[in-house]
């Protein structure tokens, strides 16, 4: 949608528009076209930075992604962090989303922005902090390198912003057709089952999105909680850049595999995404 | 109105409930409980494989206060919450104000611009590595060419210097998207309004877009400020904490003195008095917000 403002704006200052927006669009592709170049690099010519055009300035090859998904170790995590971040994402909307829906649509003894907020003010707490107790905790139920068990901790951390998230998607559907349904007599839970979710679908996309890169992107846990079997993909990075330093092909091709899931996923997502980042409703 | 008010006040009583509570419940479980337990900790000695052996009172807390090592980590946590969050609250406002105004290919723009939320930033860290490296790094090469010779990753001051940009790069890109969404809320009529007075387009941002926008943009800040205070993985991914420890952020030194060195009391220890610091921040800023919002 075009603003009023540009329509009246003079040559210069839509001049000056487009060179910000270009610089920042370039910024922003700049670290992903430089990890595409070295990826298909050899580990010799990584060490030219200013060879940059495949062909004309060095003959590319997929040798270092072949070198990377033949790992075993590599497709496992990559596995591990898709489940563990499918699973989080499941798990969260079971628990947030009716919770968000009943903040949005019901009174309580306590104001419901007072609980949205409470359950905002968790988020305040650093994870590196409660290590120790879910540590043990795992331990404790033999969940150390699971699935599970980081899935119980990233839906720990990400409940909160699914609630909120949703809470705002509820508020802004129109409440008629529930209220219509209600003279028709349908039960609350009918109205919220059949009635409000659908009518909040791309709500609920985008807080599975969301919920979904933000399982993907976690490390500390997923580090500490994961040796093995159930190491995610950000944990082996983090794993290889301290064991096997770095070569720039190998680093670029793992940046690329660690990246792309999330970010096809936001393509998917991002003309939606608005609606899901309003914010709207701990205004207070 | 009155009557609507009162069958909503029976209208799913039971249920509300219902749907709340198992939310609420887990929250409780899951971060109040462990919060407790960490306190129960922190006035531990605990041994591997045995458990707590006994109450140490203070002792943990001693000798976290006369670590040298966690003061720093706390520094350099607050140097690059310091600098890194005014950066990415200035340029995700002003490229948000540049997308909504909404020249031909902002669609593009917009796509491109809140990508970088979406990476992950350990890889992002390591990434910057081979950006960063004095050997062959782009950035490092680049600005080398033109006499800024920075040793990015073997010095302290390089090594934060090269992750606040990297956080600058992926989270810059948080504030670009809620603050877009909150200047859609702005309608045409406000405009035309402004453009009578304003004499000019810059001054259309501030007397109007930057007042209207202010509730989500502060909340985006609020929301950046506290997951900013948590960070690890970038600068962790870059230079693991070196030269040494001295770009060691708080959430690594705890991580480290709890999972490395197995040691469970100093690493709570050390969790509460950053919580406290961490919510002291927090209060404070809060309430300079909701002032300023009047």
């Amino acid at each position: 949608m075009t603003n009023v403002l540009w329509v009246r704006a003079s040559m210069w200052s839509r001049l000056i528009v487009y060179v910000l927006l270009i610089g920042a669009a370039a910024w922003t592709l700049m670290p992903f076209a430089w990890a595409i170049v070295n990826s298909v690099k050899t580990l010799a010519d990584t060490f030219q930075a200013g060879a940059i055009i495949p062909f004309v300035d060095f003959t590319p090859t997929l040798k270092s992604w072949d070198e990377v998904l033949s790992d075993p170790q590599v497709v496992r995590a990559f596995v591990s962090s898709i489940v563990v971040s499918a699973g989080t994402t499941v798990f969260v909307l079971l628990l947030g989303v009716p919770a968000a829906y009943s903040l949005a649509r019901f009174e309580f003894p306590i104001d419901s922005n007072d609980i949205t907020l409470w359950f905002l003010s968790q988020r305040v707490l650093p994870p590196a902090v409660v290590l120790v107790p879910f540590y043990l905790l795992m331990v404790q139920f033999r969940l150390i390198d699971t699935w599970t068990g980081l899935i119980f901790c990233y839906s720990t951390f990400n409940l909160a912003f699914a609630v909120v998230i949703m809470r705002d998607i509820f508020r802004d559907v129109s409440t008629e057709i529930e209220d219509a349904a209600k003279v028709e007599g349908a039960s609350a839970w009918q109205v919220f089952w059949m009635i409000a979710l659908p009518l909040s679908l791309d709500g609920l996309v985008v807080t599975s999105v969301l919920v979904f890169a933000f399982s993907w992107n976690e490390a500390l846990f997923a580090s500490a909680l994961t040796s093995q079997d159930a190491m995610t993909f950000s944990a082996l990075v983090l794993a290889s850049r301290s064991t096997r330093g770095v070569d720039f092909n190998i680093a670029s091709v793992n940046t690329l595999i660690g990246i792309i899931p999330p970010v096809i996923l936001y393509f998917f997502v991002q003309r939606y995404l608005a609606r899901g980042l309003s914010f709207g409703a701990v205004k207070g | 109105m009155a009557a609507a008010r009162i069958s909503r006040g029976q209208y799913g009583a039971r249920l509300k409930y219902v749907l709340l509570l198992p939310a609420v419940v887990w929250v409780v479980a899951f971060t109040f409980l462990p919060l407790v337990s960490v306190i129960r900790y922190s006035f531990a000695a605990y041994v591997l494989g045995r458990g707590i052996t006994g109450y140490v009172g203070l002792a943990n807390y001693i000798e976290v206060v006369n670590s040298a090592r966690f003061w720093h980590s706390i520094m350099v946590t607050a140097i690059y919450v310091a600098v890194s969050v005014p950066v990415e609250v200035a340029l995700g406002f002003l490229i948000a104000w540049l997308v909504h105004l909404g020249p031909p290919g902002t669609r593009t723009f917009r796509t491109i611009i809140g990508a970088p939320l979406f990476t992950m930033e350990v890889a992002i860290g390591y990434l910057g590595v081979t950006m960063f490296s004095s050997q062959g790094g782009l950035i490092a090469v680049l600005l080398a060419k033109i006499g800024i010779d920075i040793p990015w990753l073997s010095s302290a001051w390089g090594g934060l210097a090269a992750a606040i940009v990297l956080d600058i790069w992926r989270w810059t890109s948080f504030m670009f998207l809620i603050v877009l969404a909150g200047l859609g809320s702005i309608t045409t009529e406000l405009y035309d309004a402004a453009i009578l007075d304003a004499k000019n387009h810059w001054q259309v941002m501030w007397r109007l877009a930057v007042p209207l926008a202010w509730p989500v943009t502060s909340i985006a800040i609020l929301l950046r400020t506290i997951e900013s205070l948590k960070v690890f993985a970038i600068p962790f991914a870059l230079t693991t904490g070196g030269p040494g420890t001295s770009t060691e952020v708080f959430s690594a030194t705890d991580y480290l003195t709890t999972i490395q060195f197995f040691d469970f009391g100093k690493g709570s220890a050390m969790g509460i008095v950053f919580l406290i610091m961490v919510s002291a921040v927090i209060t404070v800023f809060f309430r300079q917000m909701r002032r300023r919002l009047g």
